[in-house]
C-alpha cells in the first residue's frame, strides 16, 4: 500500500510494483517466515489443546473480519452480528444434512459442504441485507438499536422457536464424522480443522484487504467518515451501505460454516447477545479500521480468556466452577481499560513499536 | 374483552416500571450524551441488592431506601472512574465501555450471587390478587405501579422545581451556555449517573417482586432500550409513553400472538413476548426515524 513506509533506497517504477502487498526483501522473509511458522511448525509441535485454541482464535477472526468491515470500514455499528454467522450455521448445516440424504452422488464427491459453504455465505448475507436496510432512514444509536434487534428476532425467535424444531433437535444438526468433506478431503480432527480455518481465514483477510482498495473500499471509507459530504460527493450511500451489510453478512455466513466443521453440532446457545458484543470488543481492542487489528485484538481476547482457567486453578481452586463468570469480568474489564488507556487499539501500538525502531536512535 | 382489559392493566402496570428505568436512560443521554447499554445489568443489580437486604431483615422499603443509597454510590463511582476520562470520544468507544460495565458486573452478579432464581421470602406484597369489576390483579403489581409512579414523580418534580433538577435541564439544552452561567457540567454528569443508577435500582428491585430475581431480569432492563428509542432518544415525557408502549407491546405479543394456532398449525410456538418490542421498534423507526418524541437532527457538512 502506498501508505506504506518505505526505507530508502527503495523506489517503484511501475503501479504494480505500487501496489504490491509485500513491498520489500524483509517484508517477503518476514511473511514467508509468518506462513511456515502457520502451516508447518506450529501444526509440527501443536497438540489438541493448542490446536483447538488456533481453531478458535481463528473462529474468531472470522466471525471479527465482518464486524470490523461494518464498524471500522464503513461505520456503521452494529450489535448483533453473531446473528448472521448463526444463519450462515444452520443454512449450512441443514443444506449438508438435507442434500446428503437426498443425493448421494454429491455426498460422494463430496462436493456438499462447499456448495454448503456458499449457500450460507449467500443467505446469511441477504439477511444481514435485510437488518441493514433500516440504514438508509436510521443512523447512530438508532441503527445500533436495530442492529441488536436482528440479534433478538433471528437467534431468540426465529432460530430458537423455528428452526430448532425442523426434525428432531438433536438429531437434527448433529453432522455426523464424514459429512464436512471437501472432495476427498475430509474434516474429522483437529489438526485438518485447523488448516481449513488457515485457509478460510487468509482468503477472508485478503478478500477484504483487496475490498478495501477498490472503489467499494474507498465509498466506504468515504461513508464511514461523513456520509453527508460522501452523498454530496457521488457516493450512492444506501447502495454502498446494504452492500457493507452484505459483505459483512456473507463473512459471517462463511464463519458459521466453519463453526460446524469445528464442533459438528449447532445450537442456539452459542449464538447469544454476549457473543455479538465479544465480538465488538475483539475489533475495538485490536484497532478499528484495520485488519491487522482484527487478527491482534482475537488473539489476545482468546488467549486472555483461555488462561482465566488454569490461573484461577492454580490461585484459587476453591472457585475453579465459577470460571464463566471470571471470564465475563475479565472481559468487561479488559475493554474499559484498553478504551480508557489505549483508545487507538493493538494495531495502533504495534505500528509505534515499528516507528520507534525504525526510527531509532533518532526518534525525529 | 376481560382478558384485553387484563392485558391493558399488567401492561401499564409493568410498563411504569420500564418507564422509570427509561427516564434513568434518558437522563444520562440528555444531560451527557452518552448511551447507555448496561441499563439491564443496573437493573439486575438493583434486583440483587434490594434481596439481599431484605433477607437480613429489612422491612422492604428501608431495603429499597438502602438499593437507592447503594445506586448513588455505584452511580457516582462509575461515572468518576470509566465516563468521565470519555468526555470527547466516539459515540462507539462510550458504548463500548458501557458494554464493558454490564459484562464486568453480570460477571460479578453471577460470581456472587450464582445463576439460582432467588425469591423474596416471606413476599414482600401478599399473594392474594385483587379483583376489579372483572379484572384479577396480583397485588405486587399495584405495589409496584404506585411506587413506579411515586418516584416518576419524585423524578419530575426534581428536574421541574430543584435547583440541581434546573442545572440538570439547562446542560442538557445547551451546554455551552450552561457553563457560562455557572453550572457545573461535571456535577451534572455525575447526578445523571446517580439518578440513572438509582432508577435502575428500584425498577430492578420492583421487577425482581414480580417474576423472582435471576438473569432475566437483566433481559428485561434491556427492554428499556426499544421504550427509549420509540419515545425518541433526548424526550423525558418519550421516555415515560415509551415505556408503557413497551409494557403493553410485551403483554400484548404474550397475550395474543404466542402460542398463536390458526387452524391447528402453530403459528408462533413461542417467544414473542421477549421479542416483540424489538421488532416494534425497528418497523416503528422505519416510519419515524427519531421516535415520537425526538428531536429531528439536522445535519450539516
Amino acid at each position: 500500500m502506498s501508505t506504506m513506509r518505505l526505507p530508502s533506497g527503495t523506489y517503484h517504477e511501475n503501479y504494480t510494483q505500487d501496489h504490491a502487498w509485500w513491498q520489500t526483501r524483509f517484508v517477503w522473509i518476514r511473511m514467508i517466515a509468518l506462513f511456515a511458522i502457520l502451516f508447518i511448525v506450529f501444526p509440527y509441535f501443536a497438540g489438541g489443546y493448542e490446536l483447538s485454541v488456533a481453531n478458535r482464535i481463528g473462529y474468531t477472526i472470522l466471525c471479527a473480519l465482518g464486524v470490523q468491515l461494518l464498524i471500522g470500514f464503513a461505520g456503521q455499528v452494529t450489535l448483533g452480528h453473531i446473528a448472521f454467522v448463526a444463519i450462515g450455521a444452520y443454512t449450512s448445516a441443514l443444506f449438508t444434512l438435507r442434500v446428503n440424504e437426498a443425493t448421494p452422488i454429491l455426498k460422494d464427491l463430496g462436493l456438499t459442504y462447499p456448495i454448503s459453504v456458499i449457500l450460507a455465505m449467500l443467505v446469511a448475507g441477504l439477511w444481514s441485507m435485510l437488518f441493514g436496510l433500516p440504514s438508509a432512514r436510521v443512523k447512530g444509536f438508532y441503527l445500533i438499536m436495530t442492529t441488536m434487534a436482528a440479534q433478538f428476532i433471528t437467534v431468540d425467535f426465529i432460530i430458537t422457536h423455528y428452526i430448532s424444531r425442523v426434525g428432531y433437535r438433536g438429531v437434527s444438526f448433529s453432522l455426523p464424522p464424514g459429512t464436512i468433506r471437501f472432495g476427498p478431503w475430509d474434516i474429522r480432527t483437529d489438526l485438518e480443522q485447523y488448516f481449513l480455518m488457515l485457509i478460510l481465514v487468509i482468503l477472508g483477510i485478503l478478500f477484504v484487504g483487496n475490498l478495501m482498495r477498490t472503489r467499494i473500499g474507498r465509498a466506504w471509507i468515504a461513508i464511514r467518515d461523513n456520509d453527508i459530504a460522501a452523498e454530496v460527493l457521488g457516493v450512492n450511500v444506501v447502495r454502498y451501505k446494504l452492500l457493507a451489510f452484505f459483505v459483512a453478512g456473507a463473512l459471517a455466513g462463511a464463519a458459521g460454516s466453519y463453526a460446524n466443521a469445528v464442533s459438528f453440532t449447532v445450537s442456539p446457545e452459542q449464538f447469544g447477545f454476549g457473543e455479538s458484543l465479544w465480538l465488538v470488543g475483539v475489533v475495538l481492542i485490536g484497532g478499528i479500521g484495520s485488519n491487522y487489528g482484527t487478527v491482534f485484538g482475537a488473539i489476545f481476547l482468546t488467549l486472555l480468556t483461555e488462561m482465566v482457567q488454569p490461573t484461577l486453578k492454580f490461585i484459587l481452586p476453591d472457585l475453579a466452577l465459577k470460571t464463566s463468570y471470571v471470564k465475563d469480568m475479565i472481559f468487561g474489564l479488559a475493554i474499559i481499560v484498553f478504551l480508557l488507556l489505549e483508545p487507538k487499539g493493538l494495531a495502533y501500538r504495534l505500528q509505534r513499536l515499528k516507528d520507534y525502531v525504525h526510527l531509532w536512535p533518532f526518534s525525529y | 374483552m376481560e382478558f384485553f382489559l387484563q392485558l391493558v392493566i399488567t401492561g401499564i402496570m409493568v410498563g411504569s416500571i420500564y418507564a422509570l428505568v427509561a427516564l434513568g436512560w434518558t437522563l444520562i443521554y440528555k444531560s451527557s450524551g452518552v448511551l447507555n447499554l448496561s441499563m439491564g445489568e443496573l437493573t439486575l443489580t438493583g434486583a440483587y441488592v434490594s434481596l439481599t437486604f431484605y433477607q437480613w431483615g429489612l422491612p422492604f422499603p428501608i431495603a429499597l431506601l438502602f438499593t437507592l443509597i447503594v445506586g448513588l454510590v455505584l452511580g457516582l463511582v462509575v461515572e468518576r472512574v470509566f465516563l468521565r476520562p470519555l468526555i470527547g470520544e466516539s459515540v462507539l468507544t462510550v458504548i463500548m465501555v458501557t458494554v464493558g460495565i454490564s459484562f464486568f458486573l453480570r460477571g460479578a452478579l453471577g460470581f456472587i450471587w450464582g445463576t439460582d432464581t432467588l425469591v423474596f421470602t416471606p413476599p414482600v406484597f401478599p399473594s392474594q390478587p385483587v379483583q376489579i369489576g372483572p379484572i384479577v390483579i396480583g397485588q405486587v403489581y399495584i405495589w409496584s405501579f404506585i411506587a413506579a409512579i411515586v418516584l416518576l414523580l419524585i423524578f419530575v418534580g426534581f428536574f421541574k422545581y430543584t435547583r440541581w433538577g434546573l442545572a440538570m435541564q439547562a446542560t442538557a439544552d445547551d451546554e455551552m451556555a450552561a457553563l457560562s452561567i455557572g453550572i457545573s457540567a461535571k456535577f451534572v454528569y455525575a447526578m445523571a449517573w446517580a439518578i440513572a443508577f438509582m432508577a435502575a435500582g428500584v425498577g430492578g428491585a420492583l421487577l425482581g417482586n414480580i417474576n423472582g430475581v435471576n438473569v432475566s431480569v437483566g433481559h428485561l432492563g434491556l427492554l428499556v432500550l426499544p421504550a427509549v428509542v420509540m419515545g425518541g432518544l433526548n424526550s423525558v415525557p418519550g421516555a415515560i409513553v415509551g415505556g408503557l408502549i413497551v409494557g403493553l407491546l410485551q403483554n400484548f405479543a404474550g397475550g395474543y400472538l404466542d402460542n398463536l394456532t390458526i387452524a391447528g398449525i402453530s403459528i408462533i410456538p413461542g417467544g414473542a413476548k421477549e421479542m416483540f418490542p424489538f421488532f416494534a421498534m425497528t418497523i416503528a423507526l422505519l416510519f419515524k426515524p427519531y421516535g415520537l418524541f425526538g428531536w429531528q437532527r439536522i445535519e450539516r457538512v
